[in-house]
């Protein structure tokens, strides 16, 4: 049997009375992209704390390749780290920060010089060796830390939310460049971040953190089209839930009322429900479309407000109840006509539309 | 000038500053550059017109101990002092800041305390026969009473106890801004503490180090009450032969020129700390 490459196992850290991270447990194999995602105070950060060395867990344990990494001191677990802030050492050149860990390491000045100008080439920094980081803008200093981060060849990267910092376009300029380097050095990357589509980008595999535990892991496909919680439905992308009464569970298949009165079969039930009770059906935005199909299930709504965001409209409606829907059909599926109010009715497949508790 | 005025007509003020500054400038010139001329002046025309006064003192090899003995104290003090500060500061700096405001409280309130009440205080404490001597001896550590005061042991402990906050202040400034995360990043990059501290803490807090270094050398080259109490005949300071000359000698002339020496040099240093800050600013570091 093959071991975890890295294993967190039971994982608990609490600050006196505040539990951080409850009970985490994880395998991440060798060469993966994993994202802890979730909102701030979910324990992801503490959790990657624990891995980096900075705050030892309550209990629980961190295996690398079946070694415990507990005992051992920050600074000899030869872990990479690129932080939140940027944290290059303000009175080095960019070339010294990257030979920092080599020469903390006593490694031979040839090959410093190599490695720190193979590392400024794959973070394409090379021009700026001789400047300091203070003349570096917000993007170029975290791809020196990058480099920094990986002089060493840790064979694990941890991410604090390293993008945080930066504008919108600088951000995916950086994600592309962090897809990139994982796919060149087949580094194994732990990556912190509060914002999902984020994590849908980069990730191989996501875990999804709520008051210190994991809620679900898995691919962004799979948190997305198969999200295991109403709190991961409603992290990941956008959703509607609207308020139904369960009727009946058969093979798999829930029957429910809405609170028109109108009954709908064949949404998927999340848990057991038993007859009568209380649930909400959650539909994605651009599950709707405008037009009938065989399988579809309609509902009623009066549309309030149309607007075009270039493929997609974006479709604010009200039910019976007065609840807001937020449905967003292609914008080729819908000729712009009609904006003013009206009631109509808007189709989606059940298949795509889950049943959680109330 | 004038096309240089009236471009800037309506938004340059000189002229009208200039007048709101004289009666700061007057001030100035007579209670601090007209007493040092006149200290200048008197250094060469006492007793006769000439430089004998500056032969003899830098010629005598009494005068050039005390001299030497100042600067000998003096560079201890800082030295030691600095290694006090450092720790203290680095607590100070990475402490909740609530409590830091307390200890800052205590350090400030040492010295406000009179000058001369502290000094009293080591002597009580350092003498033969003083609480430490005391303890030391009737908990058998030593045998006989350590000589602490009345030598260079003691100015350095008096002196060092004065000249800590002077140490403090500047290098928490320093310290409080070196983000705490990049010692984190340092250790995990695979330095040892003592690695992050000479390769990244130590080059970080070197401003507030020289700064109040330069403070702490250039009080101590001047001090005074200190050395005159806990000190010994063996190794007088600059100031306390200042004094001898002034009061016991009435050599005006002599005492000018010492005093001159000490002024002349501590501008130096001043000059050289600037010169040496203008720099880093200008290689782009700190």
């Amino acid at each position: 049997m093959t071991h975890p490459f890295l294993s967190i196992r039971n994982l608990r850290k609490a600050f006196g009375a505040i539990v951080a991270v409850h009970d985490v447990t994880l395998d991440i194999p060798r060469g993966e992209f994993l994202t802890f995602l979730g909102p701030s105070g979910s324990g992801k950060s503490t959790t990657l704390y624990a891995i980096a060395g900075f705050q030892d867990p309550s209990s629980g344990d961190v295996l690398l390749e079946e070694k415990s990494l507990l005992a051992v001191p920050s600074h000899k677990r030869n872990i990479g780290m690129v932080f939140q802030r940027y944290t290059l050492f303000p009175h080095l050149t960019v070339a010294e920060n990257v030979a920092f860990p080599l020469r903390v390491r006593r490694r031979s000045d040839a090959e410093v010089k190599k490695k720190v100008a193979d590392m400024l080439a794959l973070v394409r920094l090379e021009s700026f060796a001789g400047r300091l980081p203070g003349a570096l803008s917000g993007g170029q200093q975290q791809r020196v830390a990058l480099a920094r981060a990986l002089a060493y060849d840790p064979p694990i990267l941890l991410m604090d939310e390293p993008l945080s910092a930066l504008d919108k376009k600088l951000r995916e300029e950086i994600q592309g460049e962090i897809r990139r380097i994982h796919r060149e050095t087949g580094v194994t990357i732990l990556y912190v971040t509060h914002d999902q589509e984020e994590a849908l980008h980069l990730s191989d595999r996501i875990a999804l953190f709520k008051d210190g535990r994991i809620e679900q892991t898995g691919t962004g496909e799979d948190l997305y089209l198969r999200p295991a919680t109403d709190f991961v439905a409603g992290f990941i992308g956008n959703s509607n839930f609207l308020a139904a009464e369960h009727l009946d569970t058969i093979n798999g298949t829930a029957t429910i009322r809405m609170t028109d009165g109108s009954v709908i079969s064949g949404v998927r039930p999340n848990g057991t429900f038993g007859k009568g009770q209380k649930t909400r059906l959650m539909i994605r935005p651009e599950a709707f479309s405008m037009e009938r199909s065989p399988a579809s299930a309609e509902l009623n709504v009066e549309i309030v407000d149309i607007a075009f965001y270039g493929e997609r409209r974006r479709i604010v409606a009200r039910i019976a109840a007065g609840q807001e829907v937020d449905i967003r059909p292609t914008s080729a599926a819908m000729q712009s006509q009609g904006v003013s109010p009206c009631s109509r009715q808007v189709f989606f497949d059940p298949a795509t539309a889950f049943l959680f508790p109330a | 000038m004038s096309v240089e005025t009236r471009r800037n007509f309506g938004t340059v003020r000189v002229p009208a500053g200039l007048n709101g500054l004289l009666p700061a400038l007057i001030l100035i010139m007579l209670f601090f550059v007209v007493p040092v001329l006149a200290l200048l002046l008197r250094s060469v025309t006492e007793p006769e017109p000439g430089l004998q006064n500056y032969a003899a003192l830098l010629g005598d090899g009494t005068y050039a101990r005390v001299f030497f003995n100042t600067f000998l104290v003096a560079a201890l003090v800082t030295i030691v002092t600095v290694l006090v500060a450092f720790p203290v500061a680095w607590m100070l700096a990475i402490m909740p800041s609530g409590l830091a405001s307390i200890i800052f409280g205590i350090i400030i309130l040492s010295m406000w305390t009179n000058l001369l009440t502290r000094t009293y205080a080591w002597m009580v404490l350092l003498q033969r026969t003083g609480v430490i001597n005391r303890t030391l001896m009737t908990i058998g550590v030593i045998d006989q009473p350590l000589p602490l005061i009345n030598n260079l042991t003691g100015v350095t402990i008096g002196m060092v106890y004065i000249m800590l906050p002077f140490m403090i202040l500047p290098l928490v400034g320093t310290l409080r801004a070196i983000d705490p995360m990049t010692l984190r990043a340092a250790s995990l990059c695979g330095a040892s503490p003592f690695q992050a501290f000479r390769r990244i803490l130590l080059p970080l807090s070197l401003p507030g180090v020289a700064a109040g270094g330069l403070m702490v050398f250039v009080m101590s080259l001047g001090y005074f009450v200190t050395p005159a109490l806990l000190g010994g005949t063996s190794n007088m300071m600059l100031a306390e032969m200042i004094a001898q000359m002034v009061q016991s000698l009435l050599n005006w002339g002599l005492g000018s020129a010492a005093a001159f020496i000490l002024l002349v040099v501590t501008m130096a240093l001043y000059a050289l700390q600037l010169r040496l800050a203008g720099a880093r600013r200008m290689s782009g570091g700190i």
